[in-house]
């Protein structure tokens, strides 16, 4: 009986070796295979390219600010700011309107809509 | 076509002229085009082509915003079209007048406080904020 017994345990305690070491390895082999992805995430991030920033487009308070010095000296131009966008009218010398566009440009309006203003 | 095929002279000018940090997009239909130029000269050729695309830029497709920064202590006449140039205490019309420049007048720009404004000093030592608009480098 008791040689049963002890046999009986070494053969427990082999098995219970047995099958920590199996889980152990194969905890090591899951451990591997993370380890392998993470690198190839590394690879694949530098060919990635920087998205180009948004364009600065100025509100339409600071802008009304900018076109009202601006066009101060030009009184036969009438301004009006909303949504972004400058719209002109009246009419402008067209070597005062070759000086004001850059500068109304400069204020990072969406656009300078002067389709209706006079070039004489 | 699409904007950067009708003004491609204008992009490869740029380009070509050393304007540093330039950025060249399209954002609804509206073709933006901003950076530092290394001299009014170019960014007055730029314009200059600009005009030559779009005669007196009544297309409305374009916004430029390539500017030169004068450099602290040079020079600029004044180039408005008859009358003095005020001089401000800060930077915006509704700022007191504390000085006058005079049509054709050399200036020495100080400091620039914005795209619009700059800090100068006139002959007669007055010190104070003019429209860039009116001022040529020299």
């Amino acid at each position: 009986m008791k040689k049963t017994n002890a046999v009986g345990c070494v053969l427990c305690i082999l098995t219970l070796l047995f099958t920590t070491s199996a889980i152990v390895s194969c905890k090591g082999k899951d451990k591997k295979s993370t380890e392998t992805t993470v690198t190839n995430t590394v690879t694949d991030t530098p060919a990635t390219t920087t998205p180009t920033p948004p364009v600065t487009i100025s509100g339409d308070d600071e802008l009304r600010r900018g076109v009202t010095d601006a066009t101060k000296d030009y009184p036969n131009v009438k301004a009006a700011v909303a949504d972004s966008v400058i719209t002109l009218t009246g009419e402008i010398k067209r070597a005062d309107w070759q000086k004001l566009n850059p500068t109304l440009n400069s204020l990072h309006p969406k656009r300078v809509n002067s389709a209706n203003l006079t070039i004489k | 076509m699409s904007l950067q095929d009708k003004y491609k002279t204008l992009i490869d000018t740029a380009n070509q002229s050393g304007v540093s940090g330039l950025q060249v997009r399209e954002q609804n239909n509206v073709l933006y085009i901003d950076g530092s130029a290394p001299s009014a000269a170019v960014k007055d050729k730029l314009w200059s082509i600009y005009n030559q695309i779009d005669p007196d830029y009544k297309s409305g497709d374009v916004v430029i915003n390539v500017n030169a920064t004068a450099a602290s202590g040079s020079k600029a006449v004044v180039s408005t079209n008859s009358g003095n140039l005020n001089i401000r205490k800060g930077p915006g019309t509704d700022q007191e007048i504390i000085g006058k420049a005079a049509h054709g007048e050399s200036v020495t720009i100080l400091s620039e406080a914005n795209d619009q404004w700059s800090l100068i000093k006139n002959a007669k030592g007055d010190e104070g904020y003019v429209y860039k608009q009116y001022l040529t480098a020299q």
